[in-house]
C-alpha cells in the first residue's frame, strides 16, 4: 500500500466524518449544518483532484489500492483502488457533490441538518461504490446508496414522493438481491476451485464459469444494472423518481447514480460473465437504441420540463449501454466520456429547472414562455446546458456520442459473436437508429428551449422575475466550464481511459476465448478438457480482432485532434500521435456514417469558441491516412 | 449410563448457568411473596443480575472450552460446548434485556406483577437446558420448562381479553406441539432403544433406514415447526404476539424463537444428522426447505397487509424463522459448511434487533394511546429523531439492509447455503433474497410513517432512563455487527 492510496481512503472518509458532525449541530443551526456540508465536500474534491497527482495515465490496472482484511471468516476484504474508468467517476461524484448542496441552500429550509447528513452518506456510498475491488464492499455500498436517496426523494420531494421513492426501493432492492445470489454463486465456486474463500474482485475475474452458468449469472448482474442504468423497459421508476425527487436529488440520482448501471457492466458483468455478456450483446445493443429512440420520442411529448430531461437521461444512457456492448475502444471510450458528459450536462439542466421552480413553483412548459428576457444571464447559462446535453461540438455531449455512434459503426463480427442474424449489418443498423436519436435529442431539447425561454411572454408574472444570484451563478459556473473544458479538450480525459478501456477489451476476450468447461482459473483449464482456445463461434481474439481493433486504436485522437483546433491548437498534435498501437493506417469503414451523427442543428454557434465544421471535424479519421 | 459413573464433580462446574438461574428463579419468587405488596421495584435489577450472572458464567466457560471441544455431563444429559454456551450467553441476555424493559410497561398499563421476573428467569433455566440438551429427554425437559412459564407471562396481562385469548391458543397449541414431539421421541426411542443424542446418531449410522425412525423426525419437526412457529405451524403466533404484553411480545420473538432454535440445532445436526429419510439426497433438510420456503412466504405476504406493528412484527418473526431454516437446511446438507456459523450469527443478529424494536414499542405508547398502528409513527423523525433513528436502523436491519446485522445475517446464512453440493439450494437462496425485497417494503412503510408524515397529536412517551439505554445500546449494536462482523463470527466458529 502506497501512501497515495491514503488518499482514496481520505475521500471515502471525510464526508463520513462530515456527516457524524453534522449530526451533532443544534436543531436550528441551519447555516452552520450547511457551511460543514459545503465545507466537508469542497475539501473532499480538493483532496480528489489530489489523486490526479499520483495518478499513473499509463497504467492500465488497479492504482493506489488499498487493502484490508475485514471479515476473515469470509475472506472479505476492505479493498479500494482506481483505474483510469473510476478515477473520473469519482471525480464527477466529488465535484457534482458540492454544487448540490449549495443549489439547495434556498430550496430546503426544512430539517436542513437531516438533508446534509443524507447527502454525506449518500457521497460516501457512492464514492465507495466506484472505488470497491471487493464484490462485499462493492455490494454494502451499492445498497447503502439506496437508503440515503430513499430519504431523500420520500422527505425532500414532492405531491407524490411516497410512491416514487418506494418504488425506486422495490426496482433497486429486487434487482440486487439477486445479484446478491449470483455473487454467493460466483464466490462458492471460486472457493470449489482455489479453497480459497474470497470476495477480492481481482481474483475473482480469474474464474471462468461454464457457458450456461455465465449465462444464468449474467443475467441476474444485468438485471440489477439495467434497473439502475435504467434499460428501456426497465426504466418507469426513473421519471417517478426525477418528478418527485427536490432538485438536489434529481441532479445526484441523474448525475451519478444512473452511472452505476453502466459501471456496474463495465466492472463486474461484463469481466466476470464474458460469454454472458457476449451471448447478450446484440439484445442488449437493441434494447439500447430501442431506449435511446423511445426516450428521445417520449420526452418530446413531455410538458412537465423535469419529465422530459428524466426521459433524455433515458436516451442518453442508451448511448453509453449501446457502446460497452459494441466492445471496440473508442464505443466503450466514448460510453465512459458520454457518462461524464451526462453527469454535467444532465445536472445542469436540472439545476435549472430547480432555479425556474424556485421562482414559479411549476414546471410545465406551458406556463413559461420569453424568460430570456427578464433573465438573460440564467438564459445563457440554460442555453449551455442544453446545447451539451443535445451534443454540439465543442460540448461535452459532442465527444460522447460522436465516439460511441462511430465505434458501433465499425464494430467488427466479433462484438456480436452469438448474433443471430449475422447476415445483416447490426452494428451499422444500430449505430444508425442511435444517430437518429442525436438529432431527436437536438429537437426535443431546443423544442423546449424555445418554448421556456423564448417567445412572447404569456404569463405576466413571468414578466418580473429575479435574475439568478451571485450564488447560483457559483452553482452553473463549474458545470459549464466542465462542459467546454470536456468538449473542447477531451484528450486527457481519453488518454487516462485509454489503458484501461484496453485492457478491459483483451481480458474480456482473453476470457472469452476459454474452454466451456466445469468452473476453472483463466488459463487453467479444469484436468481432463484440452484446451481449445477458439472453441466457441466468433470468440477468436487475435487474429480476428485485430482488423476492428486498428481503425479503433487511433480514432479516439480524431475528436480530440479536432475539436481543440479552434481553440488552442498546442495539445492537439502533440497528443494526437501518442498512443497509436497499430501503426496499420485505419481502412476507415467511417466517414459516411460519421458525418451523419452531428446532427444540422448542432451547427449552431456556440458561445465560446467558434463553429468548427461538424463534416470535416468528424471527417477527419478518413482524411488522417 | 448408568446412574454410577454420571455425577463428576466437574459437571457442576460446566452447569453453572444452569444452576445460577434456576436458583436465583426460585429466590426472586420466593423474595417476592415475602416482600408483600408495593413497587417491587428491586425485583427488575435483581433479575438483571441474576441474568448477567449466568451470562458471564457462560462466557467464562465459553472461553475455557476450546473450538470443537465438547464436555459430557450427567451422562450424556447435557453437553457443553462453544456453540451452546455462546447460546446460553445469548438467552440470558436477552432475558436481562427483557426485564430491564419491563418495570415501565408494568407501571404504565397496570399489570404489575412480580411473578413475571419470576417466570423469566424459570423460561430462561428451561431455554439453557434446550441449548446444553444432549438428550432427547433434556430438550423435553427445557421445552416444557421454558413453555410454561413463557404461556403464564403471555396471560399475566389479566385485564386484556386479547392476551387471554392468545395466551389460550399459544397453549392449546404448545401442547398439541408437545405431544408430537413426545411421540416423536417414543419412535426414535423405539428404533433406536436410546435418548442421548450421540448414541441415536452411531445406531442410525450403523442400523440403516427404519420407518420408526422416519416417522419420529417428521413428528419432530412438526413439533420444532410449532415452537419456531413455521408455516403451517404459525397460526397460534399473530394472536398470541399481539395479546401479550410488549415487552413478553418481544421476548417471545426474540429469545424464545432463539431458543427453539437452539433446541434444534442440537436435535437435528447431533443426533439426526445424515441422509436416512427417504426423500432424495437431503435427508430431512428436504422437509426443512419447503418449510423455509413456505415460512419466509406466507410470513412476509401476512406481514405485508397488517396496520398494527406488532402483528407485523410478529408476522418478521415468522418469515425470520424461515431463513433460519434455511440456515438449519444447509447445516444439514453440509454439515462440514459454515451453516452452524451462521444460524448462530443470524439468532445474535435477530435477537438485537427484534427486542430493540419491540423496546421502541414499548417506548412510544402509553396508556391513552398504546400507539401499535402504523399510522401512530406517523412524523416521530421530527419530534423524537433519536428514537425514530434507533428505529431506522432496526428497520432496515430486519429487512436486511447494509450496514446493518441483518444484512450481514442473511448473508452468512445465505451464503452457507449456496455452499450445498450441486447447486441443491440455489432455488432456496433465490426464494430467500426475493423474500427480502418484498419485505423491505412493509418494513419501509414504518421509516416512511416516521418520516414522510406529519404527527397526529402529541406523543407522550415513556420516559424511563432504562429503556433509552436499551435502545442507543441495541442501535448501536446492530450497527457494530453490522460493520465489524469479524468478532462475531469468531464467536460462532465461522
Amino acid at each position: 500500500m502506497s501512501q497515495a492510496s491514503y488518499l482514496l481512503l481520505a475521500v471515502l472518509l471525510l464526508p463520513l466524518i462530515g456527516a457524524v458532525l453534522v449530526m451533532f449541530v443544534p436543531e436550528g443551526e441551519r447555516d452552520l449544518a450547511r457551511g460543514i456540508g459545503l465545507g466537508v465536500t469542497i475539501l473532499t474534491f480538493l483532496v480528489s483532484l489530489a489523486i490526479l497527482g499520483p495518478f499513473d495515465g499509463r497504467i492500465s490496472g488497479f492504482q493506489m489500492v488499498f487493502d484490508k482484511e475485514w471479515i476473515p471468516g469470509l475472506g472479505a476484504h476492505f479493498k479500494i483502488g482506481v483505474d483510469g474508468i473510476s478515477i473520473w467517476l469519482v471525480l464527477l461524484t466529488t465535484f457534482l457533490t458540492p454544487i448540490v448542496l449549495l443549489s439547495a441552500h434556498r430550496a430546503i429550509e426544512d430539517k436542513v441538518r437531516e438533508f446534509v447528513a443524507a447527502m454525506l452518506v449518500l457521497e460516501v456510498a457512492m464514492v465507495g461504490t466506484f472505488l470497491a475491488l471487493d464484490l462485499f464492499l462493492f455490494y454494502v455500498s451499492w445498497e447503502l446508496m439506496l437508503i440515503p436517496m430513499y430519504l431523500l426523494i420520500g422527505i425532500w420531494g414532492g405531491q407524490r414522493r411516497v410512491y416514487a421513492s418506494i418504488k425506486f426501493v422495490i426496482y433497486t432492492m429486487v434487482g440486487s438481491l439477486l445479484m446478491l445470489a449470483t455473487i454467493f454463486y460466483v464466490y462458492s465456486k471460486y472457493s470449489g476451485v482455489t479453497g480459497e474463500f474470497t470476495t477480492d474482485l481481482e481474483k475473482l475475474d480469474d474464474l471462468v464459469l461454464p457457458q450456461t452458468a455465465q449465462i444464468w449469472c449474467f443475467a441476474a448482474f444485468a438485471l440489477a444494472f439495467a434497473i439502475k442504468v435504467p434499460l428501456f423497459p426497465l426504466h418507469t421508476w426513473l421519471p417517478d423518481a426525477h418528478v418527485e425527487a427536490p432538485t438536489a436529488g434529481s441532479v445526484v440520482l441523474a448525475g451519478v447514480l444512473l452511472k452505476f448501471g453502466i459501471y456496474g457492466f463495465l466492472r463486474f458483468a461484463m469481466p466476470l460473465f464474458p460469454y454472458g455478456a457476449a451471448a447478450a450483446a446484440p439484445v442488449i445493443g437493441i434494447i439500447a437504441v430501442a431506449g435511446i429512440v423511445y426516450g428521445a420520442l417520449v420526452a418530446f411529448v413531455q410538458d412537465d420540463v423535469k419529465k422530459l430531461v428524466a426521459y433524455s437521461s433515458v436516451s442518453h444512457l442508451g448511448f453509453c449501454m449501446l457502446g460497452l456492448v459494441a466492445l471496440t475502444p473508442q464505443a466503450i471510450e466514448g460510453a465512459i466520456f458520454g457518462m461524464l458528459s451526462h453527469g454535467l450536462t444532465t445536472g445542469g439542466l436540472f439545476l435549472a429547472i430547480g432555479v425556474l421552480y424556485e421562482r414559479r413553483h411549476t414546471r410545465r412548459m406551458a406556463d413559461f414562455g420569453g424568460v430570456w428576457a427578464p433573465m438573460p444571464v440564467f438564459g445563457a447559462l440554460f442555453l449551455i446546458c442544453v446545447l451539451g446535453s443535445a451534443g454540439l461540438p465543442g460540448t461535452s455531449g459532442f465527444i460522447g456520442e460522436f465516439l460511441t455512434i462511430i465505434g458501433t459503426f465499425i464494430a467488427g463480427p466479433d462484438t456480436f459473436p452469438q448474433g443471430w442474424a449475422t447476415f445483416l449489418p447490426i452494428p451499422k443498423i444500430l449505430a444508425a437508429g442511435a444517430a437518429t436519436g442525436v438529432i431527436l435529442g437536438a429537437v426535443y431539447l431546443l423544442y423546449m428551449f424555445q418554448k421556456v425561454m423564448f417567445g412572447p411572454i404569456r404569463d405576466e408574472k413571468n414578466r418580473h422575475l429575479p435574475d439568478v444570484s451571485p450564488r447560483e451563478i457559483a452553482v452553473f459556473v463549474p458545470i459549464v466550464l466542465g462542459i467546454f473544458l470536456m468538449g473542447i479538450f477531451p484528450r486527457p480525459f481519453l488518454k487516462m481511459t485509454e489503458p484501461a478501456v484496453e485492457r478491459f477489451i483483451r481480458e474480456f476476450k482473453a476470457k472469452l476465448s476459454e474452454p466451456d468447461a466445469a468452473p476453472h482459473l483463466a488459463g487453467k483449464p479444469p484436468p481432463g478438457d484440452t484446451p481449445v482456445p477458439a472453441a466457441n463461434p466468433g470468440a477468436a481474439p487475435t487474429e480476428n480482432g485485430a482488423a476492428p481493433t486498428a481503425p479503433g486504436a487511433t480514432a479516439p485522437t480524431a475528436p480530440g485532434a479536432t475539436a481543440p483546433a479552434p481553440g488552442t491548437p498546442a495539445p492537439a498534435p502533440g497528443a494526437a500521435p501518442a498512443p497509436p498501437p497499430a501503426p496499420a493506417p485505419p481502412v476507415a469503414p467511417a466517414p459516411g456514417g460519421s458525418a451523419q451523427p452531428a446532427p444540422a442543428p448542432a451547427a449552431a454557434p456556440t458561445p465560446g469558441a467558434p463553429p468548427p465544421e461538424p463534416s470535416p471535424a468528424s471527417g477527419a479519421p478518413g482524411g488522417q491516412p | 449410563m448408568n446412574v454410577a459413573n454420571a455425577l463428576n464433580p466437574s459437571d457442576l462446574l460446566y452447569m453453572a448457568p444452569l444452576t445460577v438461574l434456576a436458583l436465583w428463579a426460585m429466590f426472586v419468587i420466593v423474595a417476592e411473596s415475602f416482600a408483600g405488596g408495593g413497587r417491587r421495584a428491586w425485583l427488575m435489577p435483581l433479575t438483571v443480575a441474576g441474568c448477567a450472572g449466568a451470562a458471564l458464567a457462560s462466557i467464562a466457560i465459553f472461553r475455557s472450552l476450546a473450538p470443537g471441544q465438547s464436555v459430557s455431563m450427567f451422562g450424556g444429559m447435557l453437553i457443553a460446548d462453544r456453540s451452546s454456551m455462546f447460546l446460553s450467553a445469548l438467552l440470558c441476555a436477552g432475558t436481562g434485556f427483557t426485564a430491564l424493559i419491563t418495570p415501565q410497561h408494568q407501571v404504565e398499563y397496570q399489570w404489575e406483577s412480580g411473578e413475571s421476573y419470576g417466570m423469566l428467569l424459570l423460561a430462561v433455566s428451561g431455554m439453557v437446558i434446550m441449548a446444553m440438551a444432549g438428550d432427547l429427554v433434556a430438550t423435553f425437559l427445557g421445552i416444557e420448562t421454558m413453555s410454561l412459564a413463557v404461556y403464564v407471562l403471555t396471560a399475566l396481562r389479566r385485564g386484556s381479553r386479547r392476551a387471554t385469548e392468545g395466551a389460550m391458543k399459544y397453549f392449546l397449541m404448545g401442547a398439541f406441539a408437545t405431544a408430537f414431539l413426545l411421540y416423536g421421541i417414543a419412535l426414535i426411542y423405539g428404533a433406536t432403544g436410546t435418548t442421548d443424542l450421540t448414541l441415536i446418531a452411531e445406531r442410525l449410522r450403523t442400523g440403516g433406514q427404519d420407518p420408526l425412525v422416519v416417522i419420529g423426525t417428521v413428528l419432530l419437526i412438526i413439533a420444532f415447526g410449532f415452537k419456531v412457529a413455521a408455516v403451517p405451524f404459525h397460526m397460534w403466533a399473530p394472536d398470541a404476539y399481539e395479546g401479550a404484553a410488549t415487552p413478553v411480545t418481544g421476548y417471545m420473538a426474540a429469545v424464545v424463537k432463539t431458543a427453539a432454535f437452539a433446541g434444534a440445532l442440537r436435535v437435528f445436526t447431533l443426533g439426526l444428522g445424515g441422509d436416512f429419510l427417504p426423500l432424495g439426497s437431503m435427508g430431512w433438510g428436504g422437509i426443512f426447505a419447503v418449510l423455509a420456503a413456505l415460512t419466509m412466504t406466507v410470513g412476509n405476504l401476512g406481514a405485508l397487509r397488517q396496520e398494527n406493528v406488532k402483528r407485523m412484527l410478529a408476522y418478521s418473526s415468522v418469515s425470520h424463522a424461515g431463513v433460519l431454516l434455511v440456515g438449519l437446511v444447509a447445516l444439514g446438507v453440509q454439515p462440514a459448511g459454515t451453516g452452524h456459523s451462521a444460524i448462530l450469527y443470524y439468532l445474535a443478529a435477530y435477537s438485537v434487533t427484534t427486542l430493540g424494536a419491540f423496546t421502541a414499542l414499548v417506548w412510544i405508547g402509553s396508556r391513552e394511546q398504546e400507539r401499535v398502528l402504523v399510522d401512530d409513527w406517523a412524523g416521530l423523525g421530527s419530534r423524537h429523531p433519536g428514537q425514530a433513528l434507533a428505529m431506522t436502523v432496526f428497520m432496515l436491519s430486519l429487512g436486511g439492509i447494509p450496514p446493518t446485522s441483518g444484512f450481514f445475517g442473511k448473508f452468512v446464512v445465505f451464503q452457507a447455503a449456496m455452499q450445498a453440493p450441486d447447486n441443491q439450494l440455489l432455488w432456496l437462496v433465490v426464494v430467500g433474497v426475493l423474500n427480502s425485497a418484498l419485505s423491505i417494503f412493509y418494513y419501509l412503510r414504518l421509516v416512511m410513517a416516521m418520516y414522510f408524515r406529519e404527527p397526529i397529536g402529541e406523543f407522550r412517551p415513556l420516559r424511563a432512563g432504562a429503556l433509552t439505554f436499551a435502545l442507543v445500546a441495541c442501535a448501536l449494536l446492530v450497527l457494530q455487527m453490522g460493520i465489524m462482523p469479524g468478532f462475531w463470527l469468531g464467536l460462532t466458529g465461522g
